[in-house]
């Protein structure tokens, strides 16, 4: 099979054949099978490379990348033992810790009268442990989370409501997942991917909270 | 050479990594004044997506360095990202200039691009022997480079013949050329 419209059949395919041709091609196909399985093969070829999966490399680049720029690799540099040594309780004591640095935040606020809407940017359905710390018992990380409450309460009103939907749509999605983990962490205390789960879901509302609110700064 | 935007999305995306471009357009504006965090969580992010891009494009041999090399690039270009597209849209940019620009070095240069099917017959005899299994990426990474990269761009990445002719240097009837014969040689490579 290599006929004079054998060539042709890429271009046919990406429609980029002037509309004569293309009709003539059209024709060629109802009688020649080779044509039509060769099309179909060329095909199939391009949903393969659409289909395509990225991979990560097999080693870390960041170490590399992060010496090459001069920063350090502080995400890396967590010890991971650390959120696997979380339990249902330490969670639920670094909520009450929050809700009462989040409640003198508001109360700040309001007293002060210079926010303009509500201090915190997340959905009414929010479960109770919606800003506890990732870390519980860092008192420094939990600081991070009062002060990021106040900055997003003042930039709130700066961001334009297709911003607040998507950040709120996302905090439901990550308040959802929350309360599975913490549903299952009841019936499994011991877990520690489940532990090991809520940490990390909880870690990252924290950090879209904060995304969003150095996002309201920037717009300010 | 100036890049342009794909002709189509360059960075495939779910609906949830596409709701979180906020979020990204955030970090950036922190790694451009200096966080590091917020630039390795860019690169964690989007590592597999370059290095996915510069492993098809140039091969696995160098697609450790020249992947380093986008970020290092990146990091050094923040200041030029504007938040106008999304993040990755921009990396992707960055990455593809990075990758062309290593190409001399790495001896993928034009007279590579020969508007010819005999440097595609390996391909293809290859595949009709004992390495009929043959992953379908693998396959790719024994095309010719100036096939390899045509079909990369154009049916992997997106761009259409004309800004792959403006980034490779050659004509637009060089590139369909080419991605028809690349086509060809893959197609044997199909599950069956």
């Amino acid at each position: 099979m290599n006929d004079q419209w054998t060539a042709r059949l890429s271009e046919y395919l990406d429609g980029e054949l002037a509309p004569a041709e293309q009709t003539a091609l059209e024709a060629h196909l109802v009688s020649c099978d080779a044509c039509r399985t060769t099309l179909e093969e060329l095909r199939r070829v391009v949903t393969n490379a659409r289909a395509l999966d990225d991979r990560p490399p097999a080693a870390d680049l960041w170490p590399a990348v992060a010496a090459r720029i001069g920063v350090s690799s502080r995400l890396k540099a967590r010890p991971v033992v650390r959120r696997l040594s979380f339990t249902v309780p330490q969670l639920a004591a670094a909520s009450v810790v929050l809700a009462l640095l989040s409640g003198s935040a508001a109360w700040l606020i309001v007293r002060r009268g210079t926010a303009p809407t509500p201090p915190v940017l997340v959905s009414e359905r929010a479960p109770a442990l919606r800003n506890a710390s990732a870390y519980p018992g860092d008192v420094r990380f939990d600081a991070q989370v009062a002060d990021l409450e106040r900055a997003l309460a003042r930039g709130r009103g700066r961001l334009d409501t297709a911003t607040v939907r998507v950040i709120e749509r996302n905090l439901r999605i990550i308040d959802r997942a929350i309360r599975g983990a913490q549903s299952a962490l009841a019936a499994d205390p011991a877990n520690s991917y489940l532990n090991l789960h809520l940490a990390q879901e909880m870690r990252r509302k924290l950090e879209l909270l904060r995304q969003a609110a150095t996002l309201a700064g920037a717009r300010s | 050479m100036v890049l342009t935007t794909p002709g189509v999305a360059t960075l495939r995306r779910d609906p949830d990594q596409r709701a979180l471009g906020d979020a990204e357009t955030a970090d950036a504006a922190l790694a451009a004044s200096g966080d590091g965090r917020a630039f390795e969580r860019l690169y964690r992010a989007h590592v597999a997506r370059v290095h996915s891009l510069v492993r098809r494009m140039v091969g696995p041999d160098h697609a450790d360095d020249i992947a380093q090399d986008v970020f290092v690039r990146a990091w050094t270009k923040l200041g030029t990202f504007r938040g106008e597209a999304a993040f990755g849209t921009w990396l992707h940019r960055v990455a593809v200039n990075v990758i062309l620009a290593r190409r001399t070095t790495l001896g993928t240069e034009r007279s590579r691009y020969v508007d010819s099917a005999d440097v595609l017959d390996g391909v293809a005899g290859r595949a009709a022997a004992p390495e009929l299994s043959m992953d379908f990426e693998e396959a790719i990474g024994r095309l010719p480079d100036g096939a390899r990269q045509v079909f990369v761009l154009h049916d992997v990445e997106g761009y259409r013949h004309e800004e792959i002719a403006d980034m490779l240097g050659i004509v637009a009837g060089t590139s369909k050329s080419q991605l028809h014969h690349a086509r060809m040689a893959l197609r044997r490579h199909l599950e069956r």
